[in-house]
This record gives structure tokens, sequence and C-alpha cells, in this order.
């Protein structure tokens, strides 16, 4: 006869088996981040970060055959599109690094400029500036033909001293 | 616990009816779908870049803000899901019946399906539409109800989300309704009580999230909302020149049937696949890509 003993540990691994073979997916590398924001309090917008309609007003406005259009609006970030004949070219935004203050690191080890304020340029496609040491404002490139000159001159024309006087 | 955005995108068919019928419908609007799944491999097509650092730290950033519900992107999803009630073991049965490229359309898969009335297809088409309203103002962060905001995006729209319009149009619009579908929906939102509303499926799924309050308000919000997006509707069937018989053709493209069983073919559609389910997905991981990368 089977000892208690024995069938309990019998049912202990056949029930661990059956639980991991239904549960598990394969291991990903988004895991730990799927973890801490799903812990409690976890919250990927933090209530004191700025709205993101308080941003539209510094954006650049369309100009010379460039169309600004606005794409995304949710607290702490706005995103504009920019497209030149129809054809969309390139990301404008703001976000409020309040929400991600990991975001500035790259701005520490960066001795670079535009209009006083840090830049970085991102991968093969950002350049962005850290106005007030609180918001990012960055264009990313949707097309070759928009280049790191293009981004720089693009990142000039928003209203970065208007937005360094947000609140 | 509901699943990842990760898991979501890394687990979107590669190959399934949905596609095929989606692939079916490229000449329409050429170009415009690709079918990207996997998270890492729409990250680096959303973005176009390869370092692997900057791409962990944007996937790592778009689930934070998947996972905060405030931002709206879970009930979006589930928007994109609910809406779509596709039969998985029919699409199976189907795709196990292939005949090279194509799905016969005959025997057992045919005594699986009934055709919709066209009262309960007209509800579909339009709940479907004013889903998309509802999603994309979550998705975008545009106030619920803003019809206006969302006609005026439309124009805009491109990618699969294009696609799954086009999609709208032709299999819960032109092929179950015929030519006149735009007129039909409407006469029959026109006619319909509150009551019939309720007693609709489709919109049992998705009540709680359409503006409006009670019934009577629901159903105002969906004939305003139909009302604003039939004039784009009409211009995409007009400026692509689409008929029913013309869709026929492009589903013949994966689909076998024979013409007295036209009924059918849109009837095995709505059963056997999940376009929004699946291009909604794809658009709602494109949007939170975006941002999160504007926000790292």
């Amino acid at each position: 006869m089977i000892s208690l003993r024995k069938f309990i540990a019998a049912l202990v691994l056949t029930s661990c088996l059956l639980f991991t073979s239904c549960s598990q997916q394969a291991p990903s590398r988004f895991d730990g981040a799927q973890q801490d924001s799903t812990s409690k309090g976890a919250t990927a917008v933090v209530s004191k970060s700025q709205s993101g309609s308080a941003f539209n007003r510094y954006f650049p406005d369309s100009a010379d055959g460039y169309q600004r259009v606005y794409s995304q609006e949710k607290k702490g970030f706005a995103e504009a599109k920019l497209n030149q004949d129809g054809k969309e070219i390139a990301i404008l935004s703001i976000s409020d690094t309040v929400n991600n203050p990991s975001a500035t690191d790259k701005y520490q080890s960066s001795s670079s400029k535009i209009n006083g304020y840090p830049a970085v340029s991102q991968g093969s496609s950002g350049t962005a500036v850290l106005v007030n040491d609180r918001y990012q404002v960055k264009i990313r490139s949707k097309d070759s033909s928009f280049g790191e000159s293009d981004r720089e001159a693009w990142i000039k024309r928003f209203d970065l001293r208007g937005l360094s006087k947000l609140n | 616990m509901s699943a990842s955005i990760f898991e979501l995108v890394d687990n979107l068919p590669k190959n399934n009816v949905t596609t095929m019928m989606l692939k079916s419908l490229d000449s329409i609007v050429p170009g415009e779908w690709e079918n990207t799944v996997g998270f890492v491999d729409t990250i680096r097509k959303v973005t176009g870049e390869t370092d692997e650092d900057l791409i962990q730290q944007i996937g790592d950033r778009a689930v934070w803000l998947y996972n905060d519900k405030s931002q709206g992107y879970q009930r979006a999803m589930w928007l994109y899901q609910t809406v779509d009630r596709a039969d998985k073991a029919l699409g199976s049965a189907a795709l196990a019946n292939k005949v090279g490229n194509k799905i016969p359309l005959v025997g057992g898969l045919l005594s699986k399906v009934t055709p919709n009335p066209d009262k309960a297809q007209a509800i579909d088409l339009s709940i479907k539409l004013v889903v998309e309203l509802v999603a994309f103002c979550q998705i975008n962060g545009i106030p619920g109800d803003s019809i206006g905001d969302f006609v005026g995006s439309l124009k805009d729209y491109s990618g699969e989300s294009l696609m799954r319009m086009a999609a709208l149009v032709c299999v819960d619009g032109l092929i179950p309704l015929g030519p006149d579908f735009l007129l039909k929906a409407q006469s029959t939102l026109g006619g319909m009580s509150p009551s019939d509303l309720e007693s609709n499926s489709t919109f049992k799924g998705v009540s709680d999230s359409i503006p409006g309050g009670n019934s009577r308000g629901k159903l105002n919000f969906i004939g305003e909302s139909f009302d604003s997006v039939k004039g784009w509707m009409g211009d995409f069937v007009r400026s692509k020149n689409l008929s029913p018989e013309k869709v026929m053709n492009n589903l013949q493209g994966f689909l076998e049937f024979s013409d007295n069983k036209l009924d059918y073919v849109a009837a095995f559609i709505d059963v056997s696949t999940n376009y929004y389910e699946h291009t909604g997905t794809q658009t709602l991981a494109r949007r939170l890509i975006e941002r999160a990368f504007d926000e790292i």
C-alpha cells in the first residue's frame, strides 16, 4: 500500500507540474518591468505631473510646407506628427520627466546644448533637450529625409523659453 | 491577472484565417498593412532602432504605461477583444481543411455558421464603429465622446488602422448588407428601440464602455457616431470603387465558395476571424511604443 507521505508527495509533484505547465509563458526580457509595474501602488504617471494639454501651446506651428498634427495627449505627455505633403516625417513631443525620472540621467553625461538647454541624441532617430530640469522636448525622425540637423532646427522652433516658465 | 502587453503582441498569429482574410484585402489599401508580430520586432519596426539597450528601455516603459489602468490602454484592448467573438475552433478547423492556399467553404464548415439577419448585422457594424471611436479616444487621450476629433483623424488613418476600417467596410458592410449598406444600417438604427439594442449580444458585451448613460442615450450616441462617419465610409467606397462583387473577388484569394453560398461568406468570416482584435492590438502597441520612446 502506498504510504500517506508518498501519496502527498506525488500529489504535490503532479500539481506543481500541472500548475507550471498551464501558467508558464516563456521568460521574457520584460518580465522585470511587468512585475514592478503591477506591484501594489505602482503607477506610470504620478499625480503631481503636469497635464498634457498644458504643453500644446509650446509646440511649433505648421510652416514652410510642414503640417503639425496633434496625435496624443495624456497626463504628462503631448505628441504631434510633423507631416510634409501628407507624409509623416517626424514625431514631436513634450513629456514631464516626473513620471519617468531616469529619463534625465542621459543629460548628466552630455556636454552639448541647444539654445542653452542640455541636449542629447538618442539612438539613430532621436534628438532631445531637457528644459528646466524637468520637461523633455524630443524629435524623432520617421523618414531619412529628416536628419539630425533638421531635428535640431525644429527643436529650436518650440517655445522653449515659455516652457521653462511652466510650473 | 490580465495578460501583459508583450505577451499579447508576442502571441499574435503569423498566419491564420484572420491574416489570410486581411491579406486578401491588400489591393484595396495597397501596402498599408504588414502583419508585424512579436513585441521586440514591433519596437524595431515602429522606431527603426536596433540598439538592444534602447529597445529594452522603450519596451520597459511601454509595459509600465500599459499596466497603469488610468492611461486607458487596457480599456481599449478590452474593447477590441470583446467586440470580436471569434470561434477559434472553427478557425482552426477551417485552416486544417485548407487546400493549397485556399479554404473551401463546404460541408462541415458551412453547417457551423448561420447568416446574420440584416438587423443584427447593421447593429454589429455600427457598434464596431463606435468601439473604434472609443478605443481611439482611449489610446490617444481624447475625451471619450469626441466624435468630431475622431472623424477629423480618420483622414489620417494609415497602416493597420486603415486596414481595420477597410475590413469593416468590406466584410461587415458591403458583403452582408450589400451596396447600400450605409442606408440600410442607418434606417435600422433609426427604427430601433433601446430594448432592441439591449437584446443584441455585441452590444451587451461592450455596453458599459459606450457613452450615453442609459440604453436610450447609448442608442443616440451610436446613431450620432454612425451619422458622422458615414460620409467617410461612403467616400472610401467611392474612391476605391468598391462593390460586393469586387470584395468577393478579393476574398476568393483565400476562400473558395460557390455563388449560391454568398450569404455564408460573411457569416463564416464573422465567426472565424478576429480582425478587430488582431489589428487593434497592433495599433495599440504602436501608439504605446511611440509614447514610450518619447518619454524615456
